[in-house]
């Protein structure tokens, strides 16, 4: 550990590639994703946040933000919200026969994921989309600061962009939310029902002290850490189907399926996640001494988990585990997506919320599967006949050194309204 | 199975993957904000029961045989 706070020299540096392995380490209780240990105030632009809080601050934290992760909610967001404000959206978004599908997918994606947040936005306002997918992207750029090529730079921009943020969002919702609450706890009828968010819920219960949540600016983050979880990979994963997809042999046929049939556009997505995880190197530091899959890992060490050579272990995914083949077999007992939305305490939240249940090897799924927000996105591009554009190029995130990560994705479509569906 | 099967509540986050595998067996307990076994998780099917402990993320569900030993894994790890 430097003087600073900031860890910039290792003990060692390890890495694991194989699928138990990485699951052995995601589970390991000294193995850390903290990398910074200055305060918010000294520098650290993740100071306090759930994504790299431990023991029983985490635990409690995720108790309550669970709660905006259960089924019932997940089918309301994507039987009755989402369907409706995509197509609403997809109209005034597919202005021209050329578009940036990248972008599209961030506004698609940024509305439920502010009102699974808690920000107050008006759906139709593409206008305040923007901008908070803009601030989503400076978020973004944070969460992989390990992974940027300028941290300084990344660490300027959040935290410019966290007081915006506070600004003009959070603490406008925050007014409307405490004044529910109050009135809510003393028992006077309320004319708005009481929104059901994260930042609600850290509102109802910010004095219990496991949760630390005493700073406001802790509640300020935590509500940007869901905002740009729902959002970017989502609108990433978005792309990268579509890339896959352009990319097939059958690519027309794959689409018209996808259009057609929203379990098979669930698996592309699924099929997707395994091959492009928005993280490919999940990084960890060791807090203490420990041993990983009979590894030995001394304190300070760096441990690279290397999540795209384990989801392509031919062992789990069979032959040519490589290839994009969302009719490819999984047994019971390993998720589609591998390992990328991690494992143990710290897997993402909101795996359901992008990529749905897992598809069962049969390929019939209840009445109350969810499909996740992604595969409807896809579908709805797919429908409205989504094609590359052999005039521009897609370019990559360059600003950092994740493969799996657009900035502009250009694509021309067939028809601006809908067409198919089962 | 007969047997035991249980949830640390100290340990439990409420991710609620235990319930959509096996609802009989499972349900989240709002006011605790974790999941808590109900009478027929003890009959419940072995393999979906071993396959709700590995996804649960914080290790938190224990399952024993009839005389107090756990059940090892049988085919989700390969």
């Amino acid at each position: 550990m430097s003087e600073t706070g900031v860890l910039t020299t290792y003990t060692a540096t390890i890495v694991f590639d194989r699928y138990e392995d990485i699951r052995a380490a995601l589970f390991d209780a000294e193995l850390s994703r903290t990398f910074d240990k200055r305060s918010y105030e000294d520098g650290n632009i993740r100071s306090g946040i759930v994504s790299v809080a431990h023991g029983s601050t985490h635990r409690a934290r995720r108790r309550i933000e669970n709660t905006q992760f259960r089924a019932d909610v997940l089918r309301l967001y994507e039987r009755e919200l989402f369907p409706r404000v995509m197509d609403e959206l997809l109209d005034v978004l597919l202005d021209a026969d050329e578009v940036d599908l990248f972008p599209i997918g961030e506004l698609l994606s940024v509305v439920l994921a502010a009102r699974r947040a808690g920000i107050d936005h008006d759906a139709g306002a593409v206008d305040q989309l923007r901008t908070l997918v803009r601030h989503v992207d400076a978020f973004s750029q944070g969460s992989a600061i390990l992974d940027a090529k300028d941290p300084d730079a990344v660490r300027a921009l959040v935290r410019a962009s966290y007081e915006e943020f506070e600004r003009e969002f959070v603490r406008p919702s925050w007014a409307r939310r405490a004044a529910l609450l109050t009135r809510d706890a003393s028992g006077e009828p309320n004319d708005d029902e009481l929104p059901q968010d994260i930042l609600t819920v850290l509102l109802r219960h910010r004095s219990g002290p496991a949760l630390d949540l005493g700073d406001d600016g802790r509640i300020v983050r935590e509500v940007a850490t869901y905002l740009q979880g729902g959002t970017h990979t989502s609108a990433q994963t978005l792309v990268n189907a579509v890339d896959l997809m352009f990319g097939s042999p059958d690519a027309i046929a794959q689409l018209e399926r996808a259009a057609a049939d929203t379990l098979f556009a669930q698996r592309a997505v699924q099929e997707t996640l395994r091959l492009r995880p928005t993280t490919p190197k999940m990084k960890r530091r060791a807090e203490q001494d420990t041993l990983v899959a009979g590894t030995a890992v001394p304190k300070d060490a760096l441990v690279v988990l290397d999540v795209v050579s384990a989801n392509r272990d031919p062992r789990l995914f069979g032959e040519r585990p490589g290839e994009f083949d969302p009719d490819r077999a999984v047994d019971a007992g390993v998720n589609r997506w591998g390992l990328s939305f991690g494992a143990g305490p710290h897997q993402c939240p909101g795996r359901s919320v992008g990529g749905g249940f897992p598809v069962p090897g049969t390929f019939q799924v209840d009445d109350d599967h969810v499909y996740g927000l992604v595969a409807l996105e896809l579908q709805a591009v797919a429908r409205r006949g989504v094609r590359p554009d052999p005039t521009r190029s897609p370019e990559r995130d360059t600003r950092t050194e994740r493969f799996t990560r657009w900035s502009h994705y250009p694509v021309r479509f067939e028809r601006r309204r809908p067409t198919g569906g089962e | 199975m007969t047997g035991r099967v249980s949830v640390d509540p100290e340990l439990c986050i409420g991710s609620g993957d235990c319930v959509r595998l096996l609802p009989d067996a499972f349900m989240i307990d709002e006011s605790l904000g974790v999941a808590v076994t109900l009478p027929p998780a003890a009959v419940a099917d072995r393999a979906l029961l071993l396959r709700a402990r590995r996804s649960c993320p914080t290790q938190a569900i224990d399952v024993t045989d009839e005389s107090g030993d756990q059940v090892r894994d049988e085919g989700t790890d390969r």
